[in-house]
């Protein structure tokens, strides 16, 4: 088993490698390639195999073997020359075509030969689940790149992609707090639309602010920040908010906190229309020409780390704190945990990852405007918390892929009056599918009433255990 | 004598107009098992959720281990509407949570088992040893911790041998048999490493075999872990065997204390329990 695996990992190595070096070569190797396809070149092999096959006839009528055989050879010779030449022109013009995809390809081979050799060799069980982790973001991140490189960086499915992992990391944050720490907040949309104006007022460029802020002459802020700095400072601000909302509300002992952050939201939706503070939010107007996705990895890589970390904590000792408050206040109270801290604690880590989801989303959305985020869009994340599993980050994450698809894609066709050849089909208008929408997202809050996850997470040892024992009740995953 | 690990000093809790507890004054001894008894609605468990943290007395003080860790005196509209029997008001006010209560070493169960749901036997005992962590949020998130994380758990499997839990570990919390949860709830309150532990009602709803048991193990683990005990219990048969002194209670009043054989005999207790024949 042992050589089995390695060989098979040394000949992903190989492949990679040559995938990698292909793609970069290329282009440096093709004329070469055309001048051996040269069509004088071509005709000399030509008149050469003319000849061969003459010599095969005649060596046939004067029953000569060496002769005949000879010819033979000459002639599969020019064959085999003319495939192989013709093989590698393919192949490298692919290579040529696909370079940037080569190479994502070859990354992954030569991440699955490591990952393979260290499953043979490697005994730290921890290690070997690492790699096999790192491997499957391999395959995440180079399948969507490749997809990108294929049907096109403004496809439908690229868009539904940027917006389903924002709609991820933002959702997987409002679990932290709904659905592992027990607090009902719904003020999503209020801490997002920080995130969103945070990171377009301090990352739009200095030569293009004159335009942007026309109203308030080139407005106050005359200096641009990276775009990851400014991301971070997107966090950041909605976290300050949620620490100020949360030092009067977090004391109380109710579900005050969602009527708290609900009017929150609405408040700050005002207030960054406010004319008094165009110098810095343009008012009501856009804001825009701030840096914006150059590739659907960027929100991928961002969203990934954010709910890599939440997970990680929540798997830690304060996560674990954070699960006890939400079973039971009293208890955890009598178990040394201090509610308000660990409370406050929960609020700001989900309000800051909802700020850098806000900046997501201005990038996404190439504009901002406070308008856009209503209410109507905490109701959205809220339902794919609760459709995915409360208290399962990985419900969270597959829900609200299908939530963005459904509602940006798949379901647009209802809204389109539809004829079939004499039948206008009835129902079919503007506005259906909102109407369908709303019927799937109640049978589905019906039957599965825990979410398509329940609080359970996917977890590969057990989906593998499924398959090998071949049991296991449907929708316990 | 050493000082008291718990001195009570006039505890009244009065709730508008009625008394829970009024004037209740006691100590607990080092390694002592007492016990707190009283006909239903006397207010032992208003007198634990005082000493706890749970309720902010209206008046008087509670020491532990020589330290003040609640003193309180009537406020704003409690002045007017004091009825309790003692009338000198301490000057200090000292109020307490009760996590910070448990930090310093008061564990304690509830009458109505208070698990945490969703989680298996072992996540219920580990979360109990969150309170003296030494990592922050970022270090637990990042790992650093891990050393931390690894006595956690040991201490946690620990508890859980000490209690015999071990081999359901992994189930949840709620589906195991009644006096087994009873037992996990110690067992959490024991990962808090307390040095006073609060028992209330731990053998509600058993069978006499298990209250038999349940007092065997009560008495094995204040040896093991040199703990000092006071419980609440309905159960004469357990207070009588395992306390050193009984306090009693009727009405949130004080009427009797003292060893086992003289609480047996006092015509007040009886009363209390039974009631006064009228002619």
């Amino acid at each position: 088993m042992k050589i089995f695996k390695t060989i098979i990992a040394a000949l992903l190595v190989v492949c990679a490698l040559f995938m990698i070096y292909t793609s970069y070569t290329a282009k440096d190797s093709l004329p070469g390639l055309l001048e051996r396809m040269d069509p004088q070149n071509l005709a000399e092999t030509d008149s050469q195999m003319q000849r061969a096959k003459k010599r095969v006839t005649d060596g046939l009528m004067e029953d000569n073997k060496e002769k005949t055989l000879r010819g033979l050879e000459r002639y599969l010779n020019g064959f085999a020359d003319k495939l192989v030449i013709d093989t590698q022109v393919q192949y490298e013009l692919f290579a040529y075509q696909n370079g940037p995809s080569m190479i994502a390809g070859g990354l992954l081979l030569l991440v699955a030969g490591i990952v393979l050799i260290l499953s043979a060799y490697c005994k730290i069980a921890q290690a070997r689940r690492l790699g096999i982790h790192v491997l499957l973001i391999t395959v995440l991140f180079v399948g969507v790149y490749i997809l990108e490189n294929t049907v096109g960086a403004n496809s439908m499915l690229m868009m539904v992609l940027k917006k389903g992992a924002i709609y991820a990391l933002v959702a997987v944050a409002m679990n932290l707090l709904n659905g592992f720490t027990g607090l009902f907040s719904l003020g999503q949309a209020g801490f997002m639309l920080i995130g969103a104006y945070v990171y377009a007022i301090f990352s739009i460029e200095t030569g293009n602010r004159a335009q942007v802020y026309q109203y308030y002459a080139g407005g106050l802020i005359q200096f641009s920040l990276p775009t990851l700095v400014s991301i971070a400072l997107a966090g950041l601000a909605a976290a300050f908010f949620a620490y100020l909302i949360g030092l009067p509300v977090l004391r109380l002992k109710s579900d005050y906190l969602a009527i708290a952050t609900l009017g929150f939201a609405e408040i700050i939706r005002a207030v960054f229309q406010y004319d008094g503070l165009g110098p810095i939010t343009n008012g009501s107007n856009l804001l825009r020409k701030f840096p914006v996705f150059e590739t659907v990895l960027f929100p991928f890589a961002v969203a990934g780390v954010c709910i890599l970390l939440i997970a990680l904590m929540i798997h830690s000792t304060y996560g674990r704190a954070f699960k006890a408050i939400r079973d039971d206040e009293i208890a955890a109270e009598a178990m040394g945990i201090n509610l308000y801290h660990h409370k406050q604690m929960s609020f700001v880590i989900s309000s800051f990852f909802a700020g850098v989801g806000g900046a997501l989303l201005a990038m996404y959305q190439t504009t901002v405007q406070a308008k856009a985020f209503t209410a109507a869009m905490t109701y959205e994340i809220l339902l794919i918390v609760v459709i995915g599993g409360m208290g399962s980050i990985s419900g969270s994450i597959l829900a609200s892929f299908l939530f963005v698809a459904a509602s940006e894609w798949w379901l647009r066709f209802l809204d389109n009056a539809t004829v079939i050849g004499n039948f206008k089909v009835p129902l079919l208008r503007s506005g259906f599918r909102m109407v369908v929408f709303s019927v799937v997202i109640m049978a589905v809050v019906l039957f599965y009433r825990q979410g398509i996850m329940g609080d359970k997470e996917f977890s590969l040892s057990k989906l593998r255990d499924r398959f090998t024992r071949g049991k296991g009740g449907a929708g316990r995953v | 004598m050493s000082e008291p690990v718990l001195d009570l000093r006039h505890v009244t809790m009065q709730f508008g107009g009625v008394v829970a507890v009024d004037n209740l004054s006691m100590h607990i001894n080092r390694e002592e098992i007492v016990a707190l008894i009283g006909p239903n609605g006397a207010g032992k468990t208003t007198a634990f959720n005082c000493i706890t943290g749970v309720y902010t007395p209206t008046n008087g003080q509670v020491y532990y281990e020589g330290r003040l860790i609640v003193s309180n005196q009537p406020q704003g509209k409690m002045k007017q509407l004091y009825a309790g029997t003692h009338k000198e008001f301490p000057k200090e006010i000292v109020v307490n949570t009760p996590d910070k209560i448990t930090k310093l070493g008061v564990a304690r169960t509830f009458q109505n088992i208070r698990l945490f749901k969703t989680q298996t036997v072992f996540e219920n005992v580990l979360i109990a040893t969150h309170l003296h962590k030494t990592s922050n949020l970022l270090t637990a998130t990042l790992r650093l911790n891990h050393k931390e994380e690894r006595q956690m758990r040991e201490h946690a499997l620990n508890m859980l041998e000490a209690v015999g839990l071990i081999d359901v570990k992994d189930e949840l919390a709620t589906s195991l048999p009644y006096g087994k949860q009873r037992r996990l709830e110690i067992a959490r309150a024991l990962a808090t490493n307390p040095r006073l532990l609060l028992l209330d009602e731990p053998a509600a709803g058993m069978n006499p075999q298990e209250t038999e048991a349940l007092g065997q193990f009560i008495v094995g683990i204040q040896k093991r872990f040199e703990l000092t005990i006071f419980l609440i219990e309905h159960h004469m048969d357990l207070v009588m065997d395992i306390s050193d002194r009984i306090y009693v209670i009727d009405f949130g009043r004080l009427i009797a204390t003292g060893v086992p054989e003289e609480i047996q005999d006092n015509p007040d207790v009886i009363t209390a329990y039974l009631g006064v024949y009228e002619e």
